[in-house]
């Protein structure tokens, strides 16, 4: 269906949709820009199942299977799809998914559809191989949230063509930008710092570490600290705060519904994830949307949204006392949170590069895009 | 102000109480006491409703009576304790205005002035070794600060709003209450996996270190305990790996030399420690470059071969044209300093090469009052041997479990020491649990603590974890390693080591390598430029080829390294074995008494080399048995742990 408006036929490969995460938001709001878009075609989803995605909104063109984690019929769906269907294009979610698609592409009978790939963050920063050399250059467009992330994927892979690799940032998803003003849940702190992640130990790259370091030098004792997320690094973190005197004033918080996540966004004196390898950055957007000033590391892909002073405050990645002192320097300037809140919102809401609109007008070119012979 | 200037006293002490100050005061001047050999020359003690302060002196800059401690401002504001050096004191004073004039020339009454003026900020301005306390009469508050690198030690205590400060454990345990020695199970633990304690655990319970690179605030409403200054975040810089070598030699050459030259800033006899290896050289060979003509240096000469570096430093102090002086002893002749080495240690202390720095410190003390030393550099610029075996190791830590553990089998195995320990290795999960496993004396020896202590405490490689949170993005396993070894092994062992046995002989040692400029462009400095081809400190050994040939430069290290397995077996034996089989001694720790034991029994008949753990466990029995006893203690109590 090149070069017609049509609606393009998709093939979706997704490691999941229904959970917390930046890559599971991304698919997500796909999703929703598809739904907009009349997008028809097949959604593969390793993790979800089906019973999940029922209990959610996959639009009617979409069909829809989940795995569950069972690899081996993830595999084989994914051939028989590709194989005895017909689509304008296929969009590889993951770059673990690269290898299988660009295998079962080059068996296609038929010409085969236009490959997209959506390149995150850390999984395709590094570690990219020969395989996966090759399967990048198979690729019509790569499809990269950060412009931190396209430029570590053409420092690996310096033979593709770096016009096929677009900047193709998140963007903030519908459960946020619909919901209505609500009371907390719960009693929220007086005045408090806010931070929202996973807590694996594999992710203490987050820096929620490093936060309540800078955190327990404040001179500010009625000023708490919550993090909400859940994770297998829970009592290293409650360990830290307790070795740094504040495990009184640092709340966990695994368990907290959408509408209470709106409420700690909206009332928190400010939102801080000093994360040194974030892919884009998400939560910033979902921070900055609800009004709370930003506090992120001058890293990666947050770069693309926190700017400092601009958008938010970027400190050092690890330094602590650039923490501690943007925190003092936002709860004593109330000139700086309101420019901070207004200059946050204006990315994600009006026309700003971060709107959902911008995102659905992103995926219906990327659809229509006609990028021509000539993959190397 | 009480000045007691007729009393012979060491170090700096406080006390605070914001109910004033009862507790305590009756002790204070026998804990100062406890520092007299840390200050020979002068003490003083200056007190208020809620605030005691204490000094002993050895008096290195300023003389006269005019550098007496505790000092007070020229306003009569602020009061400071100050132990240390500050070596950029002569260009501060012009930007500084006391309200009095100048008074004398000590760095003391520099350091209170910039307070005056600068508030805490003055921790910014001053590059030194220190730690100090200044107490505002007007605002109530302690400031208490320690240098960047932790050169100089600073501990305290903070409960029910008494804080106090001491420059050793020692003499602040005196102040602290009446409940005798109490040990932190967790900092028992961590010591015996580690072999130190790192910051802020404090052997005694209650008690921490300051950490390097904080300071403290204190008065009625609590204490807040804030860095300061930190290195963790500092990234390696690329641009630096772009530049022409010799550019970076001839930068790195200005830093040293400037570092030193800082360092020669005294008004009494100063050397430098010689071995033959290549920080001291830099160290001296600087000295020489800023115009010391004839820098007096000191070195350890053994009988025995294997730990001989007398030859090595010889030739490069004839290389250098220095003022050479030696001792030669023999190797056991060591163990007649072993009771000054745990009299002087008053925190368990496991480090082996405290003898021989005691030993050549006696040597220098004789000549001078003030020496330079090369600590620092192995962890600036990656000396120690296990950073390129981490850098090859750590691809295998992230092969698959089942892999792993089938290598590990294997290597397990064959016999020999160094693959058990290959094997061991395999198991970590990361770069951090590889260094932990690498660096510390727990190995994969069975645990000497109880259970119940096991059960109820964190692990020490909680604490590198929780350190290395904070590192800058992307360094390789090396780097990790060195920067974890700066701020962790380096303050709380080689430093320590260092100040106390130079303390012990009255001597005041200075460390140009800890210079925070120095530390700040080696963190920039990329990995290549510290460790390749199996050459370590590659940047540094240019440095040094300017001074020394070849043949000096590039010697095998050696280190301060002792016999100890040899000791064990030979002359410590009986005294070793006493003390493991001493059930009222043992019975004081939670320890595993037959584990402990079944250790010695096999390094003794040669099954198994466990030498430093064993050490780290006859060096805790020590302890207990040399302070704890002392001041006939009640038995030690395990604090529960929430």
């Amino acid at each position: 269906m090149d070069g017609t408006d049509a609606p393009p036929r998709v093939l979706f490969l997704f490691t999941e949709i229904y959970a917390h995460g930046g890559i599971q938001r991304f698919n997500q709001t796909l999703i929703e820009a598809c739904e907009r878009l009349e997008t028809s075609g097949v959604v593969l989803s390793l993790q979800d199942t089906a019973a999940v995605s029922a209990a959610r909104t996959i639009p009617g063109r979409l069909r829809f299977a989940g795995f569950a984690g069972d690899r081996r019929r993830f595999a084989i769906a994914v051939s028989k799809t590709l194989l005895r269907e017909h689509f304008d294009r296929v969009l590889i979610g993951h770059i673990n998914f690269l290898t299988l698609a660009t295998t079962i592409l080059a068996l296609c009978p038929r010409r085969p559809p236009r490959a997209l790939l959506i390149a995150h963050g850390i999984e395709v920063w590094s570690g990219i191989g020969r395989q996966r050399r090759f399967g990048l250059s198979r690729m019509d467009q790569i499809l990269c949230v950060s412009r931190y992330t396209r430029r570590r994927l053409l420092e690996q892979a310096p033979g593709l063509s770096a016009e096929r690799l677009i900047i193709f940032p998140n963007a903030l998803a519908g459960q946020w930008r619909n919901a209505a003003p609500a009371p907390p849940g719960r009693p929220l702190p007086e005045r408090f710092i806010l931070s929202v992640t996973r807590l694996e130990p594999g992710d203490r790259y987050k820096g929620i570490a490093t936060v309540i370091e800078a955190f327990s030098m404040l001179a500010d004792r009625e000023l708490q600290y919550i993090v909400v997320g859940q994770g297998r690094d829970l009592p290293f973190l409650e360990l830290v705060a307790a070795r740094s005197g504040v495990r009184d004033r640092v709340q966990f918080l695994d368990q907290v519904s959408d509408l209470e996540l709106i409420a700690l966004y909206r009332n928190c004196l400010a939102f801080v994830l000093p994360s040194g390898k974030e892919g884009f950055g998400i939560v910033f957007l979902e921070a900055m949307f609800f009004g709370a000033p930003v506090i992120a590391a001058a890293e990666k892909g947050s770069l693309d949204v926190v700017r400092d002073g601009k958008t938010g405050v970027a400190v050092a990645f690890g330094d602590t006392i650039a923490i501690k002192e943007a925190i003092e320097r936002l709860d004593c300037d109330a000139g700086l949170r309101k420019h901070l809140r207004s200059s946050g919102r204006h990315l994600v809401t009006d026309g700003g590069p971060f709107t959902f609109e911008c995102f659905a007008q992103r995926v219906a070119e990327v659809f229509r895009a006609d990028t021509g012979s000539g993959k190397s | 102000m009480c000045r007691e200037q007729n009393r012979a006293v060491c170090g700096i002490l406080g006390l605070f109480d914001s109910k004033g100050v009862r507790e305590g005061a009756d002790v204070f001047p026998q804990a100062l006491d406890r520092y007299r050999r840390r200050g020979p020359d002068d003490s003083g003690i200056w007190q208020d409703d809620i605030m005691l302060l204490g000094h002993r002196r050895l008096a290195i800059v300023d003389l006269s009576p005019l550098g007496h401690q505790p000092m007070e401002s020229a306003d009569h504001r602020f009061v400071i304790v100050f132990n240390g050096e500050i070596y950029n004191h002569a260009a501060l004073r012009p930007r500084l205005r006391p309200t009095q004039g100048w008074q004398g020339t000590s760095d003391t009454e520099t350091l209170v002035e910039a307070y005056r003026a600068w508030g805490v900020a003055c921790l910014e301005q001053i590059n030194g070794m220190f730690a100090f306390a200044i107490w505002d009469r007007t605002e109530r508050t302690l400031f208490v600060a320690r240098d960047r690198m932790g050169v100089k030690p600073l501990y305290y205590f903070h409960r029910d709003g008494r804080f106090g400060f001491g420059s050793r454990p020692g003499g602040l345990s005196l102040l602290q209450n009446g409940e005798g020695l109490q040990f932190d199970p967790e900092a028992l633990r961590v010591y015996l996996e580690l072999g130190y304690i790192p910051a802020p655990l404090s052997f005694q319970r209650d008690m921490c270190k300051l950490p390097a690179g904080h300071y403290l605030l204190v008065n009625s409403r609590g204490l807040r305990r804030i860095r300061y200054w930190d290195y963790r975040c500092i990234k390696p810089d690329p641009s630096m790996g772009v530049r022409s070598e010799a550019d970076l030699v001839e930068e790195l050459d200005v830093l040293l030399q400037d570092a030193v030259k800082a360092r020669l800033m005294a008004d009494v006899p100063l050397g430098a420690f010689l071995s033959g290896g290549v920080d001291s050289a830099l160290v001296v060979a600087a000295m020489k470059s800023v115009g010391v003509e004839h820098p007096k240096t000191f070195t350890i000469a053994f009988n025995e071969e294997a730990y001989n570096e007398g030859p090595a430093a010889a030739e490069a102090a004839e290389c250098l044209g220095v003022d050479h002086v030696h001792e030669t002893l023999g190797v056991n002749d060591l163990l007649s300093l072993l009771p000054t080495y745990i009299e002087e240690y008053d925190e368990p202390f496991s480090d082996s090469s405290a003898f021989p720095t005691m030993a050549v410190t006696r040597l220098a003390r004789r000549h001078v009052t003030v020496a330079l030393t090369g600590d620092g550099a192995d962890e600036l610029f990656g000396g120690y041997h296990y950073y390129p075996l981490i850098e090859r190791l750590a691809p295998m830590v992230r092969w698959r479990k089942g892999v792993k553990s089938a290598v590990a089998r294997i290597l397990d195995a064959l016999p020999g020491h160094r693959s058990k320990l290959l094997a061991g290795a395999l198991q970590s999960r990361d770069t951090i649990s590889l260094f932990h496993y690498l660096r510390g004396v727990g190995k994969d020896y069975p645990p000497l603590v109880s259970q119940d202590l096991l059960r109820n405490t964190a692990d020490s490689q909680s604490w590198f974890d929780q350190f290395a949170a904070s590192f800058a993005m992307d360094l390789t396993p090396a780097e990790t390693a060195m920067r974890l070894d700066l701020g962790l092994t380096l303050p709380a062992l080689f430093l320590q080591k260092v100040d106390v046995a130079t303390m012990a002989f009255s001597l005041e040692a200075r460390c140009p390598m800890t210079d925070y400029r120095l530390v700040e462009w080696a963190m920039r400095l990329p990995i290549q430029f510290k460790i390749r081809d199996g050459v370590s400190k590659y940047l540094l050994k240019k440095v040094l080829s300017r001074s020394l040939p070849e043949r000096c430069v590039h010697r095998p290290k050696r280190g301060f390294a002792v016999p100890l397995a040899e000791w064990l077996r030979g002359p410590l034996r009986g005294w070793a074995e006493e003390l493991v089989h001493d059930d009222t001694l043992m019975s004081r720790l939670p320890l595993e008494k037959n584990g402990v034991r079944l250790l010695l029994r096999q390094q003794l008949a040669g099954e198994r080399e466990s030498h430093p753990v064993l050490w780290s466990v006859l060096m805790l029995l020590c302890f207990v048995q040399t302070h704890a006893a002392r001041r006939s203690l009640p038995a030690l109590a395990l604090r529960e742990v929430a």
